[in-house]
């Protein structure tokens, strides 16, 4: 009886979220899964036809430019360079303000703004603070640092160095928050003991705060890959479309194109696919080398 | 106390709950008399159509016209969305290319037999955007077209030859502090969008593509022209090295460029911002003897292909209101915009306002803007290419092949 | 000696703070470009000068918003959503987060690991699925459709972030509740709701962010100016090429003031609320 009443327990509050999630994600996925096999696009909008992988075949060997591996190398990148400083930055701060100084709560909540503000609307001041000749950041380079100003969103790399710079910004503030809440559950005895020892700053971040921060960072960081990974606003609006000639596009960027732009839904739903499949192998593996869910259980 | 606040949490909810499914209820009523419009007018264009929606709506009492607004490419991938799912608004106003797209996809109606012969011929033809044999599209608006802006503070004649253009452009440019900065420009312009590039291309006597819509980028004349405004920016040193569109705007506003090449769009701001500007018809290429002419094209009404039968009359009504001359005529007063119908081109303000007859004068010389869903690949191949070249990242030469390779496939992805 | 500490200390101290305070400025400064903005007059995105109090600086763009756009509207509309979404947010995901944490069953870390999956599959191709599903069950251009659709937005970290936080907190309260008499869901609303606060002030606040700012699905479901989000008003003052610059300035500004009060007056429980799911408890 009892054993019943728990498992009612557990539906009764598992059900809701699931069903949500269900109705909201499973139907569009498996629309998509159908169109990716599909050759829907501005000739066969409405007469779209299942052709097989024919989509997928494109992904991998149509010599578009640039191609799906330079595009998805410069995934990777992105997603990797971001998702890095966010948590060097992130746990960085997180350390500064985890110590006994004035104007803490002051310095936390100034520097929680940049997740607070809407992606759209930031991106577009970056967009202006970009620019070569009335930009603030040239301004910045040149005249305090003397050093020549940077063309940023006239060339591929630079566009693309401008994009991660922006999302960077926009990152580091949530990394900060879950790092501040690691550090502040470590129990002070521990420094104490470690003071004692006459351990330096190097060591005791390197024996008790990493290790102590890591279970709780594990997560946090996997969930920032996947939304970095995904994350088209800052690309779109910055790069104002994958400009410089489509050179700053990551997978994302590139299914939006593709779809909205070009009307070739069935291509952007076969890469769609495709990016899904890297992120959930790439999921699955990290969080076994890392063993995240091992609470799970 | 908390049970205070269980008590409010409990009527917030109660009230949602309300307003949640009365707004799904209303639109259960999908009605002959209601008709709604997704459009993209700029702000000024928007006011106007509200209050003759209005007079509208007086006049027909029991119809309800309702317009919705919708940034241009928004409203294109919107309504192809709701169109394919059989939805959608009754009309889709916007720029004349919208058409082909949306004709293959199947998702407007021919309109040739919706309306009869003489409405038709009251038209400039330039506004009845014909594709594939049919008429898909009426136009309210003829221009969209870019012109040659100046500031008459700084500039008592507008330049008529490229020649002139330069030796104004230099004589415009200055470094007004002597800190070897440029304090002025003569000439600016988009950089980023090659449908600011189109005017050189046809001077030099190129364009897009042919009747057929295959490109025709890899020509002398788009070398030509890409040199030509490479060496303003490289030889002459009249225009900035980089600009898109807001800074060219601004540059524009505020005094420090003293022309720029924009649309008609843009010429309600540039009062606004207290600039006192003149427009002239962009120059005419010495070498080739040929007038800069840019793209016209026209914006107008489609209607959905999804709409009921007992509905289209109505609609009919309602836009032959829209397009009457009375309603044309307004928005001309007000925003200086060129009307589609024939007889108001003899209305005294159209020809007696300097705005306007040059407005006139350059749409003449303009061409117009193709439909066919090809000209987006065309913009896409392009872009990459005219950028580098104003980036130094490229030759002309080598700019001319690679538009047109790549124009020739982004148009086989689009098609396969 | 001692004073040599002490100067150590100051010196640490001093560092601190410098380097606090450069990056308050970079976090900072992207936020008041927008103020400057709304500032200008007639509509410039960009400035050829670099004050953050422009030449000229006018409220007009202010006013302008309050008095002739349906400005309220929207934030009426904004703040209903949000709202809604926010409350049916924080009470699935303090459930689903509960069941995670204290009970083992079939498929738990499969649902677990869902929730993870629905964030990877790109957004926007949704879109055209999801429009299509709504017109079928008749949501299109209602509050329920995109608030069903954003609650399904923000729960998958909700219930990841709830979940984390009952981890830490000790089965035995429960165990010793229902010694007192209570049963299991007393346990949970009577003892561990109240002990998960911070917990569910993030997921709320997730929640809440998730419908305030977001724009592409409202386009696509809602065709009622009367109807319009915060987002969908502020965007239409983005027009091609003729953006009322001002005016998106102004708006921008105003849709960030609430976000940023919460974070002010939560950031106390926000730092201690955000533990998805791994702390072992």
């Amino acid at each position: 009886m009892k054993r019943i009443y728990k498992n009612i327990f557990i539906a009764a509050f598992v059900a809701p979220t699931f069903l949500i999630l269900f109705a909201v994600v499973f139907y569009p996925f498996l629309y998509n899964l159908v169109i990716s096999f599909s050759n829907m696009n501005l000739r066969h909008i409405k007469d779209w036809q299942i052709i097989g992988f024919t989509q997928y075949v494109k992904v991998f060997t149509d010599p578009t430019e640039p191609n799906f591996y330079a595009i998805f190398l410069k995934t990777v990148i992105w997603t990797f360079v971001n998702v890095f400083f966010h948590v060097v930055i992130g746990v960085f701060l997180a350390l500064l303000l985890n110590q006994q100084i004035k104007g803490k709560s002051i310095y936390r909540t100034l520097l929680i703004l940049p997740w607070a503000i809407p992606q759209y609307i930031v991106a577009l001041t970056w967009r202006g603070m970009f620019n070569y000749e009335y930009g603030s950041i040239n301004l910045v380079i040149t005249k305090y640092l003397s050093l020549p100003a940077v063309e940023w969103l006239k060339s591929p790399t630079e566009a693309f160095i401008a994009c991660i710079l922006t999302n960077v910004w926009l990152g580091f503030p949530f990394m900060m928050v879950v790092a501040l809440g690691a550090l502040q559950s470590i129990p002070h005895e521990l420094y104490e003991a470690a003071d004692i020892d006459g351990a330096n700053w190097f060591y005791k971040l390197r024996n008790i705060t990493i290790p102590l921060i890591k279970p709780v960072m594990i997560p946090a960081i996997t969930l920032g890959i996947v939304w970095t990974f995904n994350n088209l606003n800052i690309i779109w609006l910055v790069s104002n479309g994958g400009e410089p000639s489509d050179q700053t596009h990551i997978l994302i960027s590139f299914v939006y194109k593709a779809a909205f732009n070009l009307y070739r839904y069935g291509y952007a739903a076969a890469l769609s696919m495709i990016i899904f499949v890297i992120l959930l192998f790439f999921s699955l593996f990290f969080m076994k080398k890392t063993r995240a869910t091992e609470s799970a259980y | 106390m908390s049970d205070n606040i269980n008590l409010k949490l409990f009527t917030f909810f109660i009230i949602s709950i309300n307003l949640i499914f009365t707004s799904s209820a209303c639109r259960k009523q999908d009605d002959l008399s209601k008709i709604l419009i997704w459009h993209q007018m700029r702000v000024d264009e928007r006011e106007i159509l509200e209050a003759q929606l209005k007079r509208y709506m007086q006049l027909n009492p029991g119809i309800k016209v309702e317009a919705l607004y919708k940034e241009t490419e928004e409203l294109r991938s919107g309504f192809i969305i709701a169109a394919i799912a059989g939805q959608g608004p009754d009309l889709v106003y916007g720029p004349s290319d919208q058409v082909g797209p949306f004709q293959v996809m199947d998702i407007i109606l021919p309109l040739d037999t919706l309306f009869e012969q003489e409405f038709l011929e009251g038209f400039n033809p330039k506004a009845l955007v014909y594709f594939k044999g049919n008429l898909y599209q009426i136009g309210d608006k003829l221009g969209n077209h870019l012109t040659l802006v100046y500031n008459k503070d700084l500039i008592k004649s507008p330049p008529e030859t490229d020649i002139e253009l330069i030796e104004l452009g230099q004589k415009l440019t200055v470094d007004l502090n002597k800190d070897g900065k440029i304090d002025r420009y003569g000439l600016v312009w988009n950089y980023t969008e090659p449908f600011f590039f189109i005017p050189f291309l046809s001077g030099f006597g190129g364009w897009v593509m042919d009747e057929d819509g295959n490109p025709t980028l890899d020509t002398q004349a788009n070398i030509d022209a890409l040199n030509f405004i490479k060496d303003l920016r490289d030889k002459y040193k009249i225009i900035p090295g980089e600009a898109d569109y807001n800074i060219a705007d601004v540059l524009f506003k505020d005094g420090k460029a003293g022309m720029i090449i924009n649309g008609d769009w843009s010429w309600a701001g540039y009062k606004k911002a207290g600039i006192n500007i003149g427009i002239a018809p962009l120059p005419k290429i010495t070498k080739t003897g040929l007038w800069c002419a840019p793209m016209v094209s026209t914006k107008g009404y489609s209607i959905n292909s999804n709409v009921r039968k007992e509905k289209i009359p109505s609609i009919i009504n309602l836009l032959k209101f829209l397009l009457a001359p009375e309603q044309q005529m307004e928005v001309t007063k007000q925003i200086n915009t060129m009307p589609t119908l024939k007889i108001l081109y003899d209305d005294p303000f159209i020809k007696n306002d300097e705005i306007m007859v040059n407005s006139q004068l350059q749409i003449e010389r303009g061409k117009p803007m193709p439909v066919v869903p090809e000209l987006r690949a065309i913009w896409d191949a392009m872009r990459p290419s005219y950028q580098a070249v104003l980036g130094g990242a490229k030759s002309p030469e080598k700019a001319a092949i690679d538009m047109q390779e790549l124009a020739l496939r982004k148009i086989k992805e689009m098609n396969e | 000696m001692k004073k040599k500490i002490n100067n150590k200390k100051f010196i640490k101290k001093l560092v601190t703070h410098l380097v606090l305070i450069i990056f308050t400025i970079i976090a900072v400064y992207p936020v008041l470009q927008v103020i400057t903005i709304s500032l200008r007059p007639a509509d410039r995105l960009l400035s050829t000068s670099l004050e953050i109090i422009p030449d000229n600086a006018t409220l007009k763009s202010y006013i302008e918003l309050f008095t002739n756009r349906p400005f309220l509207l929207w934030v009426a509309n904004s703040a209903f959503v949000s709202l809604v979404v926010t409350l049916t947010g924080v009470v699935f995901a303090s459930m689903a987060g509960y069941a995670f944490s204290r009970f083992n069953f079939i498929g738990k870390k499969l649902g677990l690991l869902s929730l993870l999956v629905t964030q990877m599959f790109p957004a926007t191709m949704l879109l055209l699925p999801l429009y299509i599903m709504l017109i079928y069950l008749g949501l299109i251009n209602s509050y329920l459709g995109i608030i069903i659709i954003y609650t399904a937005t923000a729960l998958p970290f909700c219930v990841w972030t709830m979940k984390g936080y009952y981890d830490t907190i000790p089965y035995s309260l429960e165990e010793a509740a229902k010694i007192d008499g209570c049963n299991q869901f007393q346990a949970f609303y009577k003892i561990i709701l109240p002990l998960a606060a911070p917990a569910l002030v993030i997921t709320g606040l997730f929640s809440f962010m998730a419908a305030w700012s977001e724009y592409i699905v409202a386009a696509q479901v809602l065709q009622d100016t009367q109807l319009w989000t915060l987002p969908l008003g502020l965007k239409s003052f983005e027009a091609n090429m003729t953006t009322e610059w001002g005016l998106y300035g102004a708006a921008s500004f105003i849709v960030m003031i609430p976000v940023v009060i919460l974070f002010l007056v939560l950031s106390r429980w926000l730092v201690s609320g955000l533990t998805l799911g791994s702390v072992k408890g």
